[in-house]
């Protein structure tokens, strides 16, 4: 009700007749008796106010779960966060004491390496987050392309998906323990086998040769790193790769025609088409990744080390919340200056 | 300025500079298009290892297991390791077949539910305007941020709290309400144009009708997406936390148990490996054509 009158107040100069009609009805709704009035309510919430209730509707189901088991645990964690956990193994269950900000006053100023561990992790994360995005942009504009085997290689590059899933990995890891070295060690291999033939070459040489071109040390700290963990990245943007693959495919071809008529040449059109278009959807994918990244990052390890080997529940939990909210806080910042340069297609 | 009249001589010369340059740009698209195949490749190869890794390791005999240095490739193939993982799965505490029937409740369950309440949920987000959109978008995204491994206790004690603890319910209903899905399946709803739903309306369908006749349609590569990951990740579930009687527990954890028997199951730990991973894989291809081939525009130009 008060929403369709907002939506007439918004513009009183041309509306006006309208506006009346609207108080009109509204008084006439008061006045009148109950019967005629709530007859009124229906026919006039028809539209909006009916989309509304069956949004309601169609997100009730996945609500009541994400309620009772994601909101709940967020609050219980942040309750264990502020207290301090008695387990009593006798009687079964536990005791809580309001200790307030301790756990997290602990985990600023008396933890050995949280901050440490804390901020490696954020840097790593904002390291990863553009390598990640532009790397899977890049293999997806050229999944997009039309060649032999385009195929094969979508399929190729989801593997990582499926691989570096929570069994997978387990099993790999496992196996590779019980073998001592059946895994990890292709790296090694590949490079010892290279190691004797032509590929061979010193990194240490070539970040000594970029030092002294006079490059920031920074930035080759950057770069080096980034090769260092090129797997990792390449691995880390499967699914990134699809969903840029989905948003290339959902722009209009006709887009590319006009920009050829036009006389645009293929670096223009990545520019003036390609990548306006994709970019509702890089920040989808940025948004993934700093999630997907923080959530095997080395804080949340330690935050389930501090519980589960240290059995100190309620630092385990300050570490998560602390993490959490640094995490959010540089996703919304991320996501607004983002969004501040995106254009939306609809 | 008047235009300059070209000679017959003139004309020629430059549709020969012409077709020259089309060819030119023909021959730098081709080298182009082998340096990114070279690119490809080597990424691909990385991707692919893990993979040439498990297969390879599946086949080795048990001397090759342990060889150092190891080698990618096997030497001598064998299906011994296949063969000991089967002599094992005969004597596991519960008929095998139950381990596999559990898992396919688990994952099947955990699957479609999540698919199902994340793009129905996900419809109105994306195109209804409702109080308390935004707000609960972002805590969509928050609780994307707490992964299981430390919001383990909470969601033990949610879990025995509602009484379904030891049952199916236990490890399905909490990826019903996982973020993820709802946040991948917004994201590409968002770009399905308002005028579709626009006309449908006009059309006289409901928005029951919209959501299953025009929206699901639309989206399918993002569901199906969606699927192959809750797939995974419903597959890859052992089930240790909640689930203690030994009926009800999945294929991954009495694979596990059969792994975790040390030098001698070696052989059939890396059986295991190729296994665990052969099924999600294989799901996926069955999938993929769909996945990544159909992802049309949503039938409409404006």
């Amino acid at each position: 009700m008060s929403e369709e009158i907002k939506v007439t107040t918004k513009s009183p100069s041309e509306n006006d007749l309208v506006q009346r009609n609207d108080k009109d009805i509204i008084q006439t709704e008061i006045v009148s008796g109950d019967n005629k009035k709530t007859h009124r309510k229906r026919v006039r919430m028809s539209l909006t106010h009916r989309r509304m209730i069956v949004g309601y509707v169609f997100i009730l189901p996945w609500l009541i779960g994400f309620f009772m088991f994601y909101v709940r645990s967020v609050i219980l964690a942040g309750r264990f966060s502020m207290s301090l956990m008695d387990m009593d193994a006798n009687a079964g269950g536990y005791t809580l004491k309001f200790i307030g900000l301790e756990n997290y006053i602990k985990a600023f100023r008396e933890h050995a390496t949280f901050k440490q561990v804390l901020t490696t992790s954020l840097t790593n994360m904002l390291v990863d987050v553009p390598l990640i995005t532009f790397f899977s942009l890049f293999m997806a504009i050229l999944l997009n392309k039309k060649f032999k085997g385009r195929a094969v290689f979508r399929a190729i590059f989801f593997l990582p998906i499926i691989l570096n899933s929570g069994a997978i990995s387990e099993m790999m890891a496992l196996a590779q323990a019980m073998m001592n070295g059946g895994i990890t060690p292709t790296a090694s291999e590949l490079s010892s086998s290279a190691g004797s033939g032509v590929l061979a070459f010193d990194i240490d040489y070539l970040i000594s040769m970029f030092m002294n071109l006079g490059l920031p040390a920074r930035f080759v700290n950057y770069l080096s790193s980034a090769v260092s963990r090129i797997n990792e990245i390449i691995s880390a943007s499967g699914v990134q790769i699809i969903i840029f693959i989905a948003a290339l495919q959902s722009i209009p071809g006709s887009m590319y025609e006009v920009a050829k008529i036009e006389g645009a040449t293929g670096y223009e059109t990545f520019w003036k088409v390609t990548f306006p278009m994709v970019m509702p959807h890089i920040i989808t994918n940025v948004v993934y990744t700093i999630v997907d990244s923080f959530t095997d990052s080395a804080v949340v390890d330690l935050a389930h080390d501090t519980m589960f080997k240290t059995f100190n529940w309620g630092l385990g939990s300050a570490f998560t919340i602390i993490s959490t909210i640094v995490t959010c806080a540089i996703l919304g910042i991320v996501v607004f200056l983002l969004q501040k340069r995106t254009f939306y297609y609809n | 300025m008047a235009k300059k009249q070209l000679t017959p001589v003139e004309r020629a010369l430059q549709k020969n500079r012409l077709i020259k340059k089309r060819e030119k740009r023909l021959n730098r698209s081709v080298a182009g298009n082998t340096l990114l195949f070279v690119i490809m490749a080597i990424c691909g190869v990385f991707m692919v290892l893990p993979l040439v890794m498990i297969v390879n390791n599946a086949l080795k005999p048990l001397d090759e297991l342990y060889q150092f240095p190891p080698r990618i490739f096997v030497r001598n193939p064998t299906f011994e390791n296949f063969s000991d993982l089967f002599t094992l799965m005969n004597d596991t505490w519960v008929p095998f077949s139950r381990y596999i029937l559990n898992t396919i409740i688990i994952t099947g369950g955990g699957m479609i539910g999540h698919v199902l309440c994340a793009s129905l949920a996900s419809y109105p987000l994306a195109k209804h305007e409702f109080p308390g959109k935004k707000i609960l978008f972002a805590f969509v995204v928050m609780s994307m941020m707490f992964s299981w491994q430390v919001t383990q206790i909470p969601q033990y004690m949610i879990i025995s709290w509602l009484g379904i603890n030891n049952t199916y319910l236990a490890l399905v209903l909490p990826l019903w309400a996982y973020g993820m899905g709802l946040y991948l399946m917004k994201q590409f709803m968002e770009q399905i144009p308002d005028s579709l739903m626009e006309s449908a309306r006009l059309d006289g369908a409901n928005e029951w009708q919209i959501f299953w006749r025009i929206m699901m349609p639309n989206v399918k590569p993002a569901w199906l997406t969606l699927a192959i990951f809750q797939f995974q990740q419903a597959w890859g579930q052992t089930g240790g936390l909640f689930l203690r009687n030994e009926e009800l527990k999945p294929l991954q954890y009495s694979l596990q148990q059969i792994s975790a028997g040390g030098i001698a199951r070696a052989g059939a730990a890396a059986a295991v490996t190729f296994v665990i991973a052969a099924v999600p894989i294989t799901f996926f291809l069955i999938c993929q054509s769909n996945i990544l081939e159909t992802m049309t525009t949503s039938g409409m130009k404006d």
